[in-house]
């Protein structure tokens, strides 16, 4: 199993309650999509994956291990979360791309070079952008998908996408719901929230929902 | 050394006109703030005529252990400060910041009057209580300043710091740029004194000696190894605090545990 919840609780300080006692398990290579009502935990949800949060009680293990056992960044190397809205640093686009090789846990990989960054943007329709432009000057859609180059760079197992396609227009949302999808068939396992109707197709789904307290997994 | 003209109680009356012309632009310009007026001069008075009989009293006794109190009650208040300068309260570094400022002001203190002006003993409370106090005064905004910028960057670039945590950085690959700045908030103000001294403003000290009638190339000799003090305590102090508060801010996962509004355990 890629995740497995044992009796997970997790709640905000003297407030409302995201799991209680949950138990679930999560198969390596899915493509999970996680829906929900606004405000039913799914962004704490993938947070407690990769322990950006903890659990209050119960235990999560992926691959079989307990999470408080992996080193922290070598999970989160991993395991790695894209923020809802990506933080795209004041840097020019080369480099934001390559940050995660700045990383210690990262120390010994090779960056890809510039030609294989530019195809690289290409499939997410960024062919316009130069690597050498400014990263804030780029659009939401823009710094949206170049958040999720950005984490797929140091080759994660699992990534967890938090609506990575809410500010997308209708043809980027499809580009980058497939690119999900082919990292899914090269075995990267996806945890994706998504609040509109996608289905992933081609590839093993999981429906997960999340609703007061509680969670399901629909393979 | 010829020793400062005395003033008398009449005199210091007079002074008080000063207070009260601050209390007539407070009153013209409805700025509401006579009363901590009133109350700041009558502190400042009562404080500092109470602090002139325990240092008469401490320079006549002359004891170890009683230097040594005066100095821990002074770093007491100056912790005092600075929390009260520091809004965040869910991490604690208030007995970091006490342990940190009364072993490096204590050490650098001793070097000066120990090694520098060569007293004997080292702790001569008539040198060794008003450079500590200097060194205690200055290095305790610095350290509120960096604290409270160290905290409110946390909080305001959690998106940042996170993005980092979720590519696999470390605590403190995460928080580096954010406790560098803030050691810069804290050092870059005595830094503008080193450079300012002498031109911009006489500080108290050297006006204190030449009006007491010590050489003023003296009292610049003083004057330059209490900056140059000055410097380093806050230099060492800030990068000590900061260096254990900003682990404190992470959680075992190395999580940021400090966040707009709520904090997680």
């Amino acid at each position: 199993m890629c995740f497995e919840f044992d009796q997970v609780s997790f709640s905000w300080p003297g407030g409302r309650t995201i799991l209680d006692r949950q138990d679930m398990a999560l198969p390596e290579g899915v493509f999970a999509v996680v829906r929900g009502p606004s405000g039913s935990g799914k962004t704490t949800l993938l947070r407690l994956l990769n322990r950006l949060e903890e659990p209050i009680s119960g235990e999560i293990r992926y691959l079989g291990r307990r999470l408080a056992d992996w080193d922290p960044p070598q999970l989160r190397q991993q395991v790695t979360y894209l923020q809802q809205t990506p933080f795209i640093p004041d840097l020019i686009v080369r480099d934001i791309l390559l940050y995660p090789f700045r990383l210690g846990v990262n120390s010994g990989k090779i960056p890809p070079g510039d030609e294989m960054l530019g195809a690289m943007m290409a499939r997410v329709h960024l062919e316009e952008v130069g690597l050498d432009e400014s990263g804030a000057q780029l659009s939401g859609g823009q710094r949206q998908r170049l958040g999720l180059l950005r984490a797929m760079m140091a080759e994660p197992r699992v990534l967890l996408l938090d609506e990575p396609t809410a500010s997308l227009d209708r043809e980027t949302r499809i580009v980058v719901e497939k690119m999900a999808m082919d990292l899914c068939r090269q075995g990267v396992t996806i945890v994706m929230i998504t609040h509109d109707g996608f289905v992933p197709e081609q590839v093993p789904v999981a429906e997960v929902t999340i609703q007061h307290g509680q969670v399901t997994v629909c393979l | 050394m010829l020793g400062a003209l005395d003033i008398g109680s009449l005199e210091l009356g007079i002074a008080g006109l000063f207070v009260a012309a601050a209390g007539a632009v407070s009153l013209w310009g409805r700025l509401n703030l006579e009363k901590p007026l009133i109350i700041g001069a009558v502190r400042c008075g009562v404080q500092l005529t109470a602090m002139g009989y325990v240092l008469r009293f401490v320079f006549d006794v002359k004891s170890a252990w009683i230097v040594m109190g005066l100095f821990c009650l002074m770093v007491v208040f100056a912790v005092r400060i600075v929390k009260g300068n520091v809004k965040e309260r869910q991490i604690p570094f208030v007995l970091t910041s006490f342990l940190v400022m009364l072993t490096v002001y204590a050490a650098i203190s001793a070097v000066v009057t120990g090694v520098i002006v060569g007293t004997s003993p080292w702790w001569d409370p008539r040198y060794f209580i008003p450079l500590a106090g200097m060194v205690v005064g200055n290095s305790m905004t610095a350290l509120g300043l960096s604290l409270d910028r160290l905290f409110s960057d946390l909080k305001t670039k959690q998106d940042q710091v996170e993005m980092c945590l979720s590519l696999g950085g470390t605590a403190r690959e995460a928080s580096q740029e954010i406790v560098t700045d803030a050691l810069k908030a804290g050092m870059i103000p005595s830094i503008n004194s080193l450079a300012g001294v002498g031109l911009v403003f006489l500080p108290g000290m050297m006006t204190g000696q030449i009006l007491s009638g010590s050489d003023p190339m003296l009292a610049i000799r003083y004057q330059i190894v209490v900056m140059f003090m000055l410097v380093a305590s806050t230099a060492l102090t800030v990068t000590a605090v900061l260096a254990i508060v900003r682990r404190r801010c992470f959680g075992p996962a190395q999580q940021l545990l400090i966040r707009q509004g709520k904090r997680r355990e």
